[in-house]
C-alpha cells in the first residue's frame, strides 16, 4: 500500500550548528540534509551561516564556501558552475534546479538544501542516479537509419526539422524533472520520467531517424509512458526552460494519429 | 547487492504494447460527460417540482431513460478507468494489487448494472 511515513532510517533529524559568519552583517543561513552510510545514523540537517560579501551570488558559490571554509566533509557534485554539465542539481528551498543557477537572493529566509527528491542518497547531496540513467539507455539516444548516409557529406537536414529537435537536444540531464515528478517517486522502476521521454521524443521527431515506428512500439506502455497524468512538475522544475509535459504529449498524441 | 544490470532492470518485461486505448477512452468518456452531465443538471433543475410522481413521468419517457442509460454508464466506465490508473499508482505489492484491481472491476460493473436496472424499471413502470 501507499506509504505515509518515511523508512525509519530515512528520517530525518536535527544536525549541528557548524557556526561560520554568525556576526557578518550580511549573513545567511544554510540548512543542508547530511547522510553518510558509513555512521549508520540517520540524515541530519546541518546549520552554516556565510558572510554574504566574502562569497558569490549562486547557492552553488555558498556550498563551495562550506566545504572550503567550514565543513571539508560535505559532498556534493558539481563541475561547470554555468548551466551546462547538470551535475550540481539539487532540491534548493523546496524546488528542484541546479544549484549554480539559483541565485541565494531568490531565497527568502534560511537556504534549505536538500538532494534531489525520492531517489537513494549516496551521500549528503548526491544521489544514485543509476536507474536514471539506464533509463535513458534503454531509449536508444542514438540515430538509427537503414538508409546509408551519402558518401561525401553527413546526412543533411532542413532548417524546419532541425528547430524541432533544437530544445529537446539542449537537456543537460540533470534529473531536475523526473525527480519533481509525483508518478516518477511512485513508480520509477517501470515509468520512464520527462527526462527519458524527453529525449525518447528527441530521437522520434528527428527527420534523419528511420525507427520511429519501433521507438513508439517501445513507449507502447501503461507504465513507460502513459504514468504521465499531466501534473507538469517536470516543465516548471527543469532549469533549462524546456518542455518535457509537451513532449510526453506529443508523443501521446503520434500513438493516437497512428490508430485512427 | 543485485546483480541484474540496471538496463535489463528497466527493460523489464519489456513494451506491454497497450496503454493508448485506455487513455484514449478515458478522454472519449470525459468528453461524453461534459454535455451528458450537463444535460443531466439542466433538465432536473427545469422540472417544476421534485415531487415523486414528477420526477417519476421525467424519467418515463424515452430520451429521458435514453440519456439516463448513457449517462450511467459512461460515468461507470470512467470512474472504473481512472479508479484501475489510481490502484495502479499505489497499490504495490502484487497481491494486494491484483485483488484491488479485480474488485474494484467487479463493483463497477455493479454500480453499472445497478443503475440501468433502476433507469428501465422507473421507465417501464415496473
Amino acid at each position: 500500500m501507499a506509504q505515509f511515513k518515511l523508512p525509519a532510517n530515512s528520517r530525518v533529524k536535527p544536525g549541528k550548528d557548524h557556526g561560520g559568519a554568525k556576526d557578518a552583517p550580511n549573513k545567511r543561513e544554510f540548512q543542508v540534509y547530511r547522510y553518510d552510510p558509513a555512521t549508520g545514523e540517520n540524515p541530519s540537517v546541518d546549520q552554516y551561516s556565510i558572510d554574504m560579501d566574502e562569497c558569490g551570488p549562486m547557492v552553488l558559490d555558498a556550498l563551495i564556501t562550506i566545504k572550503n571554509e567550514i565543513d571539508p566533509t560535505l559532498s556534493f557534485r558539481r563541475s561547470c558552475r554555468e548551466g551546462i554539465c547538470g551535475s550540481c542539481a539539487m532540491n534548493i528551498d523546496g524546488t528542484n534546479t541546479l544549484a549554480c543557477l539559483k541565485p541565494v537572493e531568490e531565497v527568502k529566509g534560511p537556504v534549505r538544501i536538500y538532494p534531489l527528491p525520492h531517489m537513494p542518497v549516496v551521500r549528503d547531496l548526491v544521489p544514485d542516479l543509476t536507474n536514471f540513467y539506464a533509463q535513458y539507455a534503454s531509449v536508444k539516444p542514438w540515430l538509427e537509419a537503414k538508409t546509408p548516409p551519402p558518401p561525401d557529406r553527413e546526412r543533411l537536414q532542413s532548417k524546419e526539422d532541425q528547430e524541432k529537435i533544437n530544445d529537446p537536444s539542449a537537456c543537460i540531464l540533470c534529473a531536475c524533472c523526473s525527480t519533481s515528478c509525483p508518478s516518477y517517486w511512485w513508480n520509477s522502476d517501470r515509468y520512464l520520467g520527462p527526462a527519458a521521454l524527453l529525449q525518447a521524443y528527441r530521437w522520434i521527431v528527428d527527420s534523419r531517424d528511420e525507427s520511429t515506428g519501433d521507438r513508439l512500439d517501445a513507449l507502447e506502455d501503461p507504465f513507460r509512458l502513459y504514468r504521465c497524468h499531466t501534473i507538469l512538475n517536470c516543465t516548471k522544475a527543469c532549469p533549462k526552460d524546456l518542455n518535457p509535459g509537451k513532449a510526453i504529449a506529443e508523443i501521446k498524441k503520434m500513438m493516437t494519429d497512428r490508430q485512427h | 547487492m543485485s546483480l541484474v544490470s540496471p538496463l535489463n532492470k528497466v527493460l523489464g518485461l519489456g513494451s506491454a504494447k497497450g496503454g493508448s486505448e485506455h487513455w484514449w477512452v478515458q478522454r472519449l468518456t470525459a468528453v461524453a460527460l461534459i454535455p451528458l452531465g450537463l444535460w443531466f443538471i439542466f433538465a432536473l433543475a427545469g422540472l417544476q417540482d421534485f415531487a415523486y410522481s414528477t420526477v417519476v413521468a421525467w424519467f418515463s419517457r424515452p430520451l429521458t431513460s435514453i440519456f439516463m442509460i448513457l449517462l450511467v454508464l459512461t460515468v461507470s466506465y470512467h470512474s472504473y478507468l481512472g479508479v484501475q490508473v489510481v490502484v495502479e499508482d499505489y497499490v504495490h505489492g502484487k497481491v494486494i494489487k491484483t485483488v484491488t484491481l479485480v474488485l474494484t472491476t467487479f463493483a463497477h460493473i455493479f454500480v453499472g448494472c445497478a443503475g440501468v436496472y433502476a433507469i428501465l424499471r422507473v421507465g417501464f413502470g415496473a
